[in-house]
């Protein structure tokens, strides 16, 4: 197991996904939506960066179990902790955030889901690390760190608030 | 590792209770989009395979199934109770070529649902089979009564009427039972049996055990051959709701349930609909997420 | 024919098993005792076996004629000599019923071809129906004992009161099923906390025990021999053994399964034990349990039910009642109550083997010197598998099916001829 990202290192690149946003916004207006689970958390962490910054952030929660492309080869369905968008889809500029950006099908999932709830005017992808191997057109807009990975290794994120601490480790296959 | 079927109460434990309860929370969330839908059983076929009539349990699993985006078939069989010679395997033969992954089970005899889960690979629900099990109706109570009680242990719950016939009275007691509320039986001496749970045949002294909620059982006419009761209105003055015994009800605070369908001037009397603590319609709206949640969180074994 | 059965031990019915040697030659018991092996006889080793007289089933099904895919009378007799049992008594709910001379004759003639003796009784109601009296004298003159509509209660208390005042001419005895058809229900179980579980409507036991009291009466009114099959319960057992103990002409037999299961057992609607009289709680399998140890009961009998695989996988509600015996009971009655020390072999030779003989009036079969040799050899330290190959019955509906159970009956033999070997 390969600790590549410390404390430190994910307080850093919560602050860049932060800076990166902002200079992307002048006007301070943000919409995020975290992807569950622990894009939730990511999301929570920069909406309060932002806010440090300055800027008015409102914050809402996807669970996107129930659009998962794999649910029928699961032997159990992931446990349903639903979504909670506080504010209005319809016309928004919606920044969708997660960990981390691997396959792309954990975003292709958040869109239906998303559509679902209503027609943003736009929606950008905000992640704490991209590992690359995309399977699907998508790319991100925010990132927080780029890691260099194999297509079989295992990223594991752990965060503060859902794991009880903050690191982010590499376990190779082997 | 999810159960390929949904049999009955009797063989979920606490925590697995729970689990469906708090997965129904999102389900119920979703009735207030524009789109009701979800794609998580697109592609998924269930059955409905009622043997006996029922348009509000049928029609609440076809939406369900519905806004999990699930293909729905109901399945034309005979309704006639008469009708023997029924054979598990016949009908067994006849699913295995529809190649349903889920199918929805009532019948009058207790059993079959479970007869039929032991034969195909498909999740089996049972919707209610004889006086044995209703274990969808029990979720959606349990459900209901948490919305109004999130504290559920040690609050009291009276179910009241026909329980020897009552499929609704053995499950829901048992699910309740489970999550730590007392449950205890009232109803007249030839339709309430001894069981594990207190039994009362005198609604004044079911009144002063102490109710927080009157769960109010249909009257099944049609599962009597023989009476066991005198008629009707005897019934509803001994027994029933009547607008005198809704005072006290709205004294006190007392909730009132029922499964459905109502027998107006039997049970309850019609004042009881217009009472804010009657929960009635809430049990219909939960009905439909708590199969959802259901539907979500079993898995077929269809090699 | 000259067989010398060696070192096992000889069961009676009035001690306990006894070390001995048995020589049979041509059919007839030469000798019973420990000797020397006489010359040009075939040596059968039965060390640690045990020798007991042929058993004798006063109640069995065999369906036939009417249900043969169930079960045929051949059939039944190869699953009795299978079990070790040498003697049948038939039940005449078959279809048509057995309520004529002319049809005790085709039965019995089907029962000439089998190899054990086959007896029969007959209905008192003509089609069972329980409205008209069947011809009873011309029942007798056909060979019939036993007056029973097993399957039923007779529901009209004055034509059973008729019947016996009428069969009493004939020196016949009435053998009766207790069950008020109004209490009955579905017949599917026996009424508690197993049928409120599965959502079932019971039978209470009141339903045997009212009708128990009334046949029981009527027959003591009209001084009839009366016999009470198939007990279930702990309060009918105690209504017989009262009237026994007032010298009424009582005797009644007790079903291997109701002292071994009790309705708890149907578990998940486990159509296997379902039967009727329906299986009842574990107090009543005690009291008859004792019952049987004090007495009151007379006899052994299993009632053998065979049903096809498919109609046992019906519904419960509308599967048949009832669980085939015959090929089960002695190594069952063995496994589970002669090894715990409940009771020894002399219960069950009386039992199951002497009291049922005498019941039917016939020659009580013993392991005795002169006697035609009529015996089961039996395994203690053998098991039987009760495999659907191994078991001799056409049906194979019984809670033992695939089930593993201490003792085997090992060898068969009927005047000359040795019915099997294993």
């Amino acid at each position: 197991m390969n600790q590549v990202l410390n404390q430190s290192a994910i307080s850093a690149a919560i602050s860049r996904l932060a800076d990166q946003i902002l200079a992307n916004r002048p006007e301070g207006l943000i919409d995020l939506i975290g992807i569950r689970s622990r894009g939730d958390e990511v999301a929570e962490r920069v909406a309060d960066s932002l806010r440090e910054r300055g800027a008015e952030v409102r914050l809402g929660v996807l669970d996107i179990s129930l659009y998962r492309d794999d649910l029928a080869h699961l032997s159990s369905n992931p446990n349903l902790q639903g979504s909670e968008i506080p504010f209005a889809i319809d016309e928004s500029r919606i920044i969708l955030v997660d960990d981390v950006l691997f396959t792309g099908r954990t975003i292709r999932a958040a869109f239906d889901a998303l559509f679902d709830y209503g027609r943003p005017r736009s929606v950008e992808l905000a992640v704490l690390i991209d590992r690359g191997h995309r399977e699907l057109p998508i790319s991100p807009h925010y990132v927080g760190e780029t890691l260099e990975t194999e297509r079989l290794d295992h990223v594991i994120v752990n965060l503060l608030k859902t794991d009880g601490v903050d690191v982010v480790e590499i376990k190779k296959h082997s | 590792m999810a159960r390929k079927d949904f049999l009955d109460v009797g063989s979920l434990d606490r925590e697995e209770i729970i689990r469906l309860l708090d997965q129904a929370v999102p389900f119920k969330e979703l009735f207030t989009r524009s789109v009701k839908k979800v794609p998580a059983l697109k592609g998924k076929t269930v059955l409905m395979l009622f043997y006996e009539p029922s348009t509000r349990t049928l029609s609440s699993f076809e939406v369900a199934a519905k806004r999990l985006s699930a293909d729905v078939t109901v399945f034309d069989v005979p309704h006639s109770s008469v009708t023997k010679g029924e054979s598990v395997r016949d009908t067994i033969d006849t699913l295995q070529a529809m190649r349903a992954d889920y199918i929805v089970v009532r019948h009058r005899l207790s059993g079959q649902p479970a007869a039929i889960a032991r034969q195909t690979g498909a999740s089996v629900i049972n919707a209610g089979d004889g006086a044995h099990a209703h274990p969808t109706q029990a979720l959606l109570d349990a459900f209901t009564l948490r919305e109004v009680y999130p504290q559920m242990e040690g609050k009291k719950v009276l179910i009241t009427g026909d329980i020897l016939h009552s499929r609704v009275a053995r499950s829901t007691s048992m699910i309740l039972e489970k999550l730590g509320v007392e449950v205890a039986f009232c109803g007249p001496g030839s339709l309430v049996p001894q069981t594990s749970y207190r039994r009362f045949t005198n609604y004044d002294e079911a009144m002063k055990w102490g109710p927080d909620v009157l769960y109010l059982l249909r009257v099944q006419k049609e599962r009597m051959d023989a009476d066991f009761f005198p008629n009707d209105r005897e019934y509803h003055n001994v027994y029933g709701v009547t607008e005198r015994r809704l005072e006290e009800i709205k004294d006190r605070g007392i909730y009132i349930m029922h499964p459905g369908p109502i027998n107006r001037g039997v049970e309850l009397c019609d004042a009881v609909l217009d009472y804010d603590r009657c929960l009635i319609s809430q049990q219909v709206e939960n009905g439909i997420a708590a199969r959802m949640s259901v539907l979500y969180n079993l898995k077929p074994q269809i090699s | 024919m000259n067989l010398f059965l060696q070192g096992g031990e000889v069961a009676t019915e009035d001690r306990p098993p006894f070390r001995s040697d048995v020589w049979i030659v041509d059919g007839v018991i030469k000798a019973v005792e420990v000797m020397d092996v006489p010359e040009g006889a075939e040596v059968i080793d039965c060390s640690g076996q045990v020798i007991l007289p042929g058993m004798f089933d006063a109640h069995v099904h065999f369906r036939e004629p009417g249900q043969e895919q169930k079960e045929t009378i051949f059939d039944g007799t190869e699953a009795a000599i299978n079990g070790g049992v040498t003697g049948v008594v038939m039940m005449p709910n078959t279809s048509p019923a057995i309520d004529s001379p002319v049809m005790v004759q085709r039965v019995l003639d089907l029962g000439e071809k089998c190899r054990i003796p086959v007896l029969t009784s007959a209905c008192i109601t003509v089609g069972r129906r329980g409205r008209e009296m069947a011809p009873l004298a011309g029942l007798k003159k056909a060979g019939v004992l036993m007056l029973t509509d097993d399957g039923d209660a007779v529901p009209d208390a004055a034509l059973l009161k008729r019947s016996m005042e009428y069969a009493s001419e004939f020196d016949m005895f009435f053998a009766s099923h207790c069950e008020d058809p109004q209490l009955a229900g579905p017949r599917a179980l026996n009424e508690g906390a197993v049928s409120y579980r599965l959502g079932i409507q019971g039978t209470p036991a009141l339903a045997e025990e009212i009708c128990m009291d009334r046949d029981i009466r009527i027959a003591h009114a009209t001084q009839t021999h009366l016999h009470i099959q198939h007990v279930s319960t702990a309060l009918g057992m105690e209504t017989i053994r009262w009237w026994k103990e007032r010298g009424a002409r009582l005797t009644a037999e007790v079903a291997p399964h109701h002292l071994m299961f009790r309705d708890e057992d149907i578990g998940d609607y486990d159509t296997h034990y379902k039967m009727n009289p329906p299986l009842r709680t574990a107090e009543d399998n005690a009291a008859l349990l004792q019952g049987l140890k004090e007495g009151v009961f007379d006899l052994i009998a299993t009632d053998h039910a065979p049903h096809t695989e498919f109609e046992k996988s019906q519904a419960f509600v509308d599967a048949p009642n009832g669980l085939t015996g015959l090929d089960t009971a002695l190594v069952s009655l063995f496994d589970r109550f002669v090894v715990s020390g409940e009771f020894g072999w002399d219960l069950i030779v009386k039992r199951y083997s002497a009291e049922p003989r005498r019941l039917m009036r016939v020659e009580v079969a013993e392991v005795s010197v002169g006697k035609s040799a009529d015996l089961v050899v039996f395994d203690p330290q053998k098991e039987t598998t009760f495999t659907k190959e191994f078991m001799k019955s056409k049906s194979s509906n019984t809670p033992f099916l695939n089930k593993t159970l201490r003792g085997s009956v090992e060898m068969v033999v009927l005047g000359r001829e040795v019915l099997f070997q294993r």
